[in-house]
């Protein structure tokens, strides 16, 4: 197969390398910005300690809550694609939502299922069977771990799975293949180009959680390097030493960044969404019922419990007009940053399509996608603070610029993962028609790009909204009475005592990111389809 | 129409003295005070607004609260701004932190002839002004629990399926509080108290809105909160089922204090602030919107409902010097036990 020519669409190139070294130009601005500061201030020392049982430890906890989310999202996949039911649609829109959920949220919601006075223990105690508090520690950790990031990752397979070309589907239909043969020649190979950027999206989330890791893991015996971080900055203010911490973490997080977003895919065949369906075999059709029915009880539990925990206090909030004011500012915002990101994704998704035999600049464009998720973000909040001093602006006013592009760099990783592998798909694929027919870069995405990549753009989207939405990091510095979103509304509720104003606030926000994640795709899709 | 100039200082202490005789100023005449505070304190919920209802109506000035998500971020984020700050009063501090901010050289001494306090000690600091304070102590749910343990050691001594959830003292004031009432009781002998409270020890989380929410979902027997939170279960909810444990050898104090900034230009009306700020009416919104008690006897009284709350005598205090040096010592034995 032969390369793509080097010179080809010096436009997208470039476009794409201006967009990486932007990202890691403000990172590192950030970092700079905060080291200065620590330079005035004189530290009263600082008390982290167990620095190096602490990587062993995070880092321990993301590698099982990976490879563990990969394996429940892989399952969850192949069983949503192989069986129709009503609702399906709906199941696929929900499995994203409690990744992007405020971690509180999602920690009551597993409470609720899993707790001392939850569903599980009410449904056992007749049989005297209650597990008690099981569900903190480290068991409790990765359980939300795989809850919320196995569902991500077969919301991503899902799609992958659905892109197998029809004609691939029938070949493999008239060779009767067997359920393990048809997963190993057909599926994993469409899942295999999604694999690398989703298990390193998933290990620095996973190493970077705070507040479920703090919550869930009972105490300072399950911490991670993020919470050190935090520590440094509050209590000691030790500004140098928590840049030091960052740039630790940053190193580490990179040791799993970089191969991983060097891998070339595996080629995968890549064609318009099969519409063809071919079920299994009726008696792996039963099995897989059972199989969907328990990891979607585990998946989707949380969730139901959240909703009707707030479904009956939400009359309250919606006369309170600190929650329309909040409600319109996390919709601006995460619209505008829902945008933003999936115009960087497209950008550098582009310039990595045309780099499949290059693995250093693949490290290049791939390592500004996750750096962001590798900053802490106290880190983050206070370096862009500093930032805007510098740039002479009150926090106030760039504080919804702030938002806008924190949040959207939070979400670029997700949706990357989304947008990255289909459009290297379609480069390789069709490169070579493009060149020989001369179209140009512009024609190639109306033509080609824009109708094939409907769906993975309107879930790329849909992510990065939501995850605006849910997002409590960098709000936390820059959040006044004034200026609020949903989730600092909710916590701030939560703050005094007004816990039934917070579960509406959070069945609120479930509700938005469920209709966003059912209605953006439905829209693309709509749209994408109209110009075929 | 009378133009009323508010270019002195003199004139908005005149307006002060005047009350509400005082004309309306013109809005951009007049000088407006900064006062960055804790966000519950600035929330529309909280005595934020009301405080600036009060003193609006009487200083010919604007008074804006800017909220950061604690205390301690209220004072780095000024920190963080030096001179350039806008903050003319950070308010929200307390006994464990007073320290912390008198290591950063901010603020400037009140000068004010403050009035007979009614708390648990003699306050006799020049930099910062007691508003409210209360007391830490466990809650508890009295439809699951008949007899609360009435001492540390009776806790310990429970069976380990009673669960009690904490903060995380790097990110909590109550956290930071166990730690010190511990400390101010058995010194020394501290960490064996931890050693005992470990296994009870559901969770630890980065602040108290996790934790009481653990507590109200049934997770935890007894969540550590302050001797007044049953007060707005009672006030706000008219619900008595949750009551503070009293602990026989006594519970640990929190004075939440407000001090001036050097820096601020605003000086005579960042005083003028505090000292309304300790008079019955500045007093009287904090009781039943921040659920501490009050300085000194508030317009109108305290509500009833406080009355229920336990006697929380001996109040203990330690030293806020011994405080500040040996914070994070404190916290690193206690941590070892909990690891």
């Amino acid at each position: 197969m032969a390369g793509i020519p080097t010179t080809w669409r010096p436009g997208r190139r470039y476009v794409g390398a201006s967009v990486a070294a932007t990202v890691a130009i403000l990172i590192a601005a950030l970092l700079i910005a905060l080291w200065v500061a620590g330079q005035r201030f004189a530290s009263t020392g600082s008390s982290v300690t167990g620095i190096g049982y602490l990587l062993v430890t995070s880092a321990t906890q993301a590698a099982l809550s990976t490879l563990l989310s990969i394996l429940a999202g892989m399952v969850l996949a192949w069983t949503l694609d192989r069986l129709r039911f009503p609702g399906r649609g709906v199941v696929i829109g929900l499995l994203s939502t409690a990744l992007v959920m405020p971690s509180l949220v999602v920690v009551s919601g597993l409470l609720a299922i899993w707790g001392r006075n939850g569903w599980v223990n009410f449904l056992l105690a007749p049989f005297g069977l209650e597990t008690g508090s099981s569900i903190f520690g480290l068991g409790g950790i990765i359980a939300a771990h795989v809850v919320l990031n196995g569902a991500f990752s077969a919301r991503i397979f899902i799609d992958r799975l659905a892109a197998i070309p029809t004609e691939k589907l029938k070949l493999g239909r008239s060779l009767g293949l067997g359920p393990l043969q048809r997963f190993a020649i057909i599926d994993f190979p469409a899942l295999a180009a999604s694999i690398p950027g989703v298990a390193a999206t998933i290990f620095l989330l996973c190493f970077t959680s705070f507040p479920i890791v703090l919550t869930l893991g009972g105490g300072p015996a399950n911490q991670t390097f993020e919470v050190a971080i935090y520590q440094a900055v509050r209590l000691d203010f030790d500004l140098g030493a928590a840049v030091n911490l960052a740039i630790v973490q940053l190193v580490v997080c990179a040791a799993i960044i970089i191969p991983a977003s060097t891998l070339s895919p595996a080629a995968t065949l890549f064609g318009s969404p099969g519409r063809m369906h071919w079920p299994e075999r009726p008696w792996l059709t039963g099995i897989q019922q059972i199989v969907l029915t328990i990891l979607l009880a585990g998946f989707l539990a949380p969730l139901i419990a959240v909703l009707g925990e707030g479904f009956g206090a939400i009359s309250n909030v919606l006369t309170q007009s600190g929650f329309w004011r909040a409600t319109a500012t996390s919709l601006i915002i995460g619209t505008l940053s829902a945008l933003l990101a999936v115009a960087l994704g497209l950008a550098l998704g582009m310039a990595r399509a045309l780099q499949a035999r290059s693995s250093l600049w693949r490290a290049v464009l791939g390592f500004p996608v996750f750096a962001y998720l590798a900053v802490p973000a106290v880190v983050l909040s206070l370096g862009f603070f500093l930032l805007a001093r510098l740039t002479g602006l009150a926090p106030t006013a760039v504080a919804p610029l702030v938002l806008i592009l924190s949040n959207a760099l939070l979400a670029l990783p997700f949706v990357f993962a989304t947008i990255a592998p289909p459009l290297e798909a379609l480069t390789r694929r069709h490169h070579r028609v493009i060149r020989s027919l001369g179209m140009s870069s512009f024609r190639q995405w109306s033509r080609i790009e824009w109708p094939l990549l409907g769906q993975p753009i309107g879930y790329g989207l849909a992510v990065a909204f939501v995850f605006s939405l849910g997002d409590l990091g960098v709000i936390s510095l820059f959040g006044t009475s004034e200026f609020s979103t949903l989730p600092w509304l909710m916590y701030r509720a939560l703050g005094a005592y007004r816990t039934n104003d917070a579960e509406a606030i959070a069945a609120v926000l479930l509700i938005v990111s469920i209709a966003a994640f059912i209605l953006i795709p439905k829209l693309f899709e709509k749209l994408t389809n109209a110009r075929n | 129409m009378r133009k009323l100039m508010i270019a002195s200082v003199r004139t908005s202490l005149c307006a002060v003295v005047l009350g509400a005789l005082a004309l309306p100023a013109i809005a951009q005449d007049n000088p407006t005070l900064t006062v960055y505070t804790y966000d519950a304190f600035a929330a529309d919920w909280g005595p934020g607004p009301l405080l600036k209802e009060g003193f609006e109506a009487q200083c010919a000035c604007t008074l804006d609260f800017v909220s950061a998500d604690d205390s301690i971020s209220a004072l780095r984020r000024a920190q963080l701004e030096g001179d350039a700050t806008e903050a003319d009063i950070i308010l929200g501090l307390d006994t464990a932190t007073i320290g912390e901010g008198m290591a950063t050289a901010l603020f400037t001494e009140h000068q004010l002839d403050l009035p007979d306090f009614d708390i648990p000690l003699e306050w006799t600091d020049e930099v910062f002004v007691p508003f409210d304070y209360g007391y830490f102590a466990f809650v508890y749910d009295t439809q699951s629990i008949a007899t609360p343990p009435a001492s540390f050691e009776e806790l310990i001594a429970l069976p380990q399926d009673f669960k009690i959830v904490i903060q995380d003292p790097r990110s909590s004031t109550p956290g930071l509080g166990l730690i010190l009432w511990i400390k101010a009781l058995y010194g020394d002998e501290a960490i064996e108290i931890w050693e005992g409270l470990a296994p009870h020890v559901l969770t630890v989380t980065t602040g108290w809105s996790e934790s009481y929410d653990l507590f109200l979902s049934g997770e935890a027997d007894m969540v550590l909160s302050y001797t007044t939170s049953p007060a707005y279960h009672l006030i706000a909810e008219g619900e008595d089922r949750y009551r503070a444990a009293k602990f026989d050898a006594g519970h640990y104090t929190q004075i939440e204090v407000a001090g001036i900034l050097a820096s601020s230009p605003n000086q005579e009306l960042a005083r003028a602030f505090l000292a309304y700020l300790v008079t019955p009416e500045g007093q009287a919104p904090l009781p039943e919107t921040n659920w501490m008690y009050p300085v000194l006897e508030p317009t109108g009284g305290l509500n009833p409902g406080f009355a229920e709350m336990i006697d929380p005598q001996p109040a203990l205090l330690l030293d806020a010097d011994e405080v500040t040096a040996n914070t994070r010592a404190w916290i690193e034995e206690a941590f070892s036990t909990l690891r």
